[in-house]
């Protein structure tokens, strides 16, 4: 499925950049919506970004000390697809229960 | 090198290969822009393809339909989603009365290469109209086809056959086996294989047997599998012929299949009266009547509206059923 | 807008030739050349002034099968036209895309979403063309009409929703159709443009719906014409108004009648006689080349029967069609060996 990449939002006013501190994700991990993503740094602060969406990060985009631009592709997520649809439940894979017996035909 | 993918990543992949090759192919529908759709069949497409080509529509069959025809007349290629099968009833106009016949009505100058999404059939505890089998409505209808993938790979294959032809189809999808992962090439290797995929309108023998054939389609497929590895255990040689496309019917391939096993049980969700069961049955009668060493049997859902709760595992076709069904097939002795 | 007057002149013929025919179609059904029509006596105004302002080169019409005269305006093969109520195929034999004119559809209100998905198109096409949707006032209560609406309020489709609202929907008057008294009424509740017009008056359609066409080209979404008119004559040929509305309101809408009306605005700005018998004679033509074509019409060939199902049409069809083509039907053989393959 195809990825869903989030980007990096102005946290400011005017502001074009910030310079990426430390990430608290690493590719392959499963996180919450919320939960804190990555430290950057802003020329007026220091902030920590939640995480936009439950999922497991499939790529980072920007290294450690590296600067990402405002609207440029911070994070992506892998898209999952053994969830459940909005109404429903995942059947579950279940060995069926038997009480028919079968006779071998004679051809 | 093969990877485990389940139906709605192969159909996700499908969708994204098609809108990358063909600029005139468009995805919309209810909820599948941003939201990647309620079974997040379409998710990530908006945001690569944009929302020219992957779009939200309000909340409207009718219309969803209609807009698709006007499509259609302007040189798209739609591929609409209708969110659920039940939510199909209120299209049924546009589907019947127009998306079907006007091909016909032009005289060919007018195709209608729209492919409907639609997810169907029942086993996951759905809301009323959220299980529904509409398979014989659709089948009845001069104009349209309709294409039911069992497993991630024939959702891959069969989607994108359905795409490239000029006829409207409708593309039910089996929401039960949505999350159910099987072998699948990677994109590259899976899009070379279109090419050696088999014709529109050809079934395929997904397990070999002699002794009796189960035809069926969607989730039944799997159903009919753990039927075959049952009987096995009793010494019974099941073979599974997964019908794939439902218009055109394989007669040809249901034929050979009832030919050599000489007993055919016909299994499938939608009710009993006036289903495809019926259909096939008569198709079995009329071309293996000489082979057959039993009437052809039906395991189908009951005459009743699709129901609730735990009462959907009584409707929906069970493996003592078929194997019941099975066992008539095998001790029947001409009077 | 001002209309000049050779626009005005060309509207006059087209409504000329238009009431012509109508009248004689009436009269092959009377002499058993067609099985039937639905006369659209009284709308001439409405339909010519609404098909001659379309842009043949961009725009795209969805008639329903009360449009003979949007057909002589926009310049439809009116034999082909005239092959629907012939009974020789559904939906007539013109080529609708070339045309620029869908196939006539029976489907009340069906075509009108169709209009509004062409717009989806031409929007996304980023094309400066216009799709114009036919509807009555009957079909005005169906609920694609009201999703088409919404549809392109939403998206700003560059579609013009044309309702000719004609009094009556076979027996039932507009008062008891619809609610509130007026369609174009409903389309502030999805944000369009609307505007209620004399449908009588040609010149005043005519400007009203090319108004709108330069709306939509210019991005500025759908607009709701109603053109107020009314359907002098019977739903169809085997109608009988006598039966739902009287002689004195028939007799009231006939001193509107838009062809007399254009003709002496079109006297008074200085049209002779020799303009108004030129106008004739062009009409008795083209009802002498349409009827001559429909008496010489023949039935469509048999394997038309199964051709157009589908594009790729598939093996059962096909199986279907070249054994009843080739009589193997009629032998034994056939019902063992036809289903195979």
């Amino acid at each position: 499925m195809a990825d869903i990449t989030f980007t990096l939002p102005d946290l400011g006013e005017g502001l074009l950049d910030a310079t990426v501190l430390e990430w608290l994700v690493a590719p392959g991990d499963f996180v919450e919506r919320g939960a804190a993503m990555v430290e950057v740094e802003t020329t007026k602060s220091t902030v920590e970004l939640p995480s936009p969406r439950t999922g497991v990060i499939a790529a980072l985009h920007v290294d450690e000390g590296g600067v990402a631009e405002v609207g440029s592709p911070l994070v992506s997520f892998a898209a999952d697809d053994d969830q459940a649809g909005i109404v429903g439940t995942v059947p579950a894979d279940e060995v069926p229960v038997r009480r028919v017996r079968l006779t071998i035909p004679e051809d | 090198m093969a990877e485990t993918l389940s139906m709605q990543a192969a159909i996700n992949t499908a969708l994204d290969e098609i809108l990358t090759a063909d600029d005139r192919a468009l995805v919309f529908g209810e909820d599948v822009g941003t939201l990647g759709g309620v079974f997040r069949v379409t998710d990530g497409l908006a945001a690569k393809h944009g929302s020219d080509r992957v779009f939200d529509t309000p909340l409207a069959e009718s219309a969803i339909i209609g807009m698709s025809i006007g499509l259609a007349i302007h040189g798209f290629r739609p591929i609409p989603e209708i969110q659920f099968d039940g939510f199909a009833y209120p299209a049924m106009n546009q589907l019947i009365t127009q998306l079907a016949r006007m091909t016909y009505r032009s005289r060919g100058a007018l195709p209608m290469p729209v492919t409907l999404r639609l997810p169907s059939f029942g086993g996951i505890r759905a809301p009323e109209h959220h299980g529904e089998s509409l398979e014989a409505i659709f089948a009845h209808v001069p104009g349209l086809k309709v294409a039911v993938p069992s497993n991630p790979s024939d959702a891959y294959s069969l989607l994108k056959q359905c795409v490239a032809d000029p006829d409207p189809v409708i593309f039910m999808e089996p929401k039960s086996r949505y999350w159910h992962k099987a072998e699948f090439g990677q994109p590259a290797e899976a899009a070379a294989r279109i090419e050696a995929e088999l014709p529109i309108g050809v079934s395929r023998v997904v397990r070999p047997g002699r002794h009796v054939t189960l035809v069926a389609w969607g989730a039944m497929v799997a159903r009919c599998i753990q039927v075959a590895e049952l009987a096995a255990e009793d010494g019974v040689d099941v073979e599974v012929l997964d019908l794939r496309w439902l218009k055109p019917l394989d007669v040809a391939g249901i034929s050979a299949s009832v030919g050599h096993t000489r007993r055919a049980v016909v299994v499938h969700e939608a009710p009993l009266s006036a289903g495809l069961g019926a259909e096939i049955s008569a198709l079995i009668t009329e071309n293996c009547f000489d082979s057959l060493r039993a009437p052809v049997q039906r395991v189908a859902g009951f005459d009743v509206a699709y129901p609730a709760g735990p009462l959907e595992d009584h409707y929906i076709p069970s493996v003592d059923r078929i194997l019941a069904a099975v066992q008539r097939t095998l001790e029947y002795r001409r009077g | 807008m001002k209309t000049d007057d050779d626009t005005a002149r060309r509207l006059y013929r087209l409504m000329v030739t238009t009431r012509a025919l109508d009248a004689e179609a009436t009269v092959m059904q009377r002499q058993g050349i067609i099985p039937g029509y639905a006369p659209l006596k009284g709308q001439e105004a409405a339909q010519i002034g609404s098909g001659a302002a379309l842009d043949l080169a961009r725009d795209f019409a969805f008639p329903t099968y009360r449009e003979m005269g949007v057909a002589v305006a926009m310049g439809v093969d009116l034999i082909g036209y005239f092959a629907s109520h012939h009974g020789s195929w559904h939906g007539g034999l013109y080529d609708p895309l070339a045309s620029r004119f869908a196939p006539i559809n029976a489907v009340v209100a069906g075509s009108v979403l169709h209009a509004m998905g062409w717009a989806k198109g031409e929007k996304l096409s980023h094309g400066t063309g216009v799709s114009l949707a036919y509807f009555g006032d009957g079909a005005s209560s169906q609920g694609d009409v009201h999703e088409a609406m919404n549809f392109a309020g939403v998206d700003d489709l560059p579609v013009i929703f044309f309702c000719q609202n004609n009094g009556w929907a076979i027996s039932l008057p507009t008062e008891r159709q619809v609610a509130g008294g007026s369609v174009a009424a409903r389309a502030a509740g999805y944000g369009l443009a609307a505007e209620v017009i004399d449908g009588n008056d040609v010149v005043e359609v005519f400007e009203a719906t090319n108004r709108a066409l330069q709306r939509a080209r210019s991005g500025g979404g759908a607009t709701v014409i109603e053109a107020m008119t009314y359907r002098v004559g019977p739903h169809s040929t085997s109608d009988d108004p006598g039966r739902y509305r009287s002689i004195g309101e028939e007799q009231s809408w006939a001193l509107l009648d838009p062809i007399d009306r254009l003709a002496q605005q079109l006297r008074a700005a200085g049209a002779d006689d020799a303009f108004f018998e030129s106008a004739r004679t062009d009409a008795r033509e083209t009802v002498e080349t349409v009827r001559t074509g429909l008496v010489d019409m023949t039935d469509r060939p048999l394997t038309e029967l199964f051709d157009f199902v589908f594009t790729n049409p598939t093996p059962r069809l096909l199986e279907q069609r070249d054994a009843y083509l080739s009589n193997a039907y009629l032998s034994n053989e056939y019902a063992s060996e036809a289903t195979h393959g």
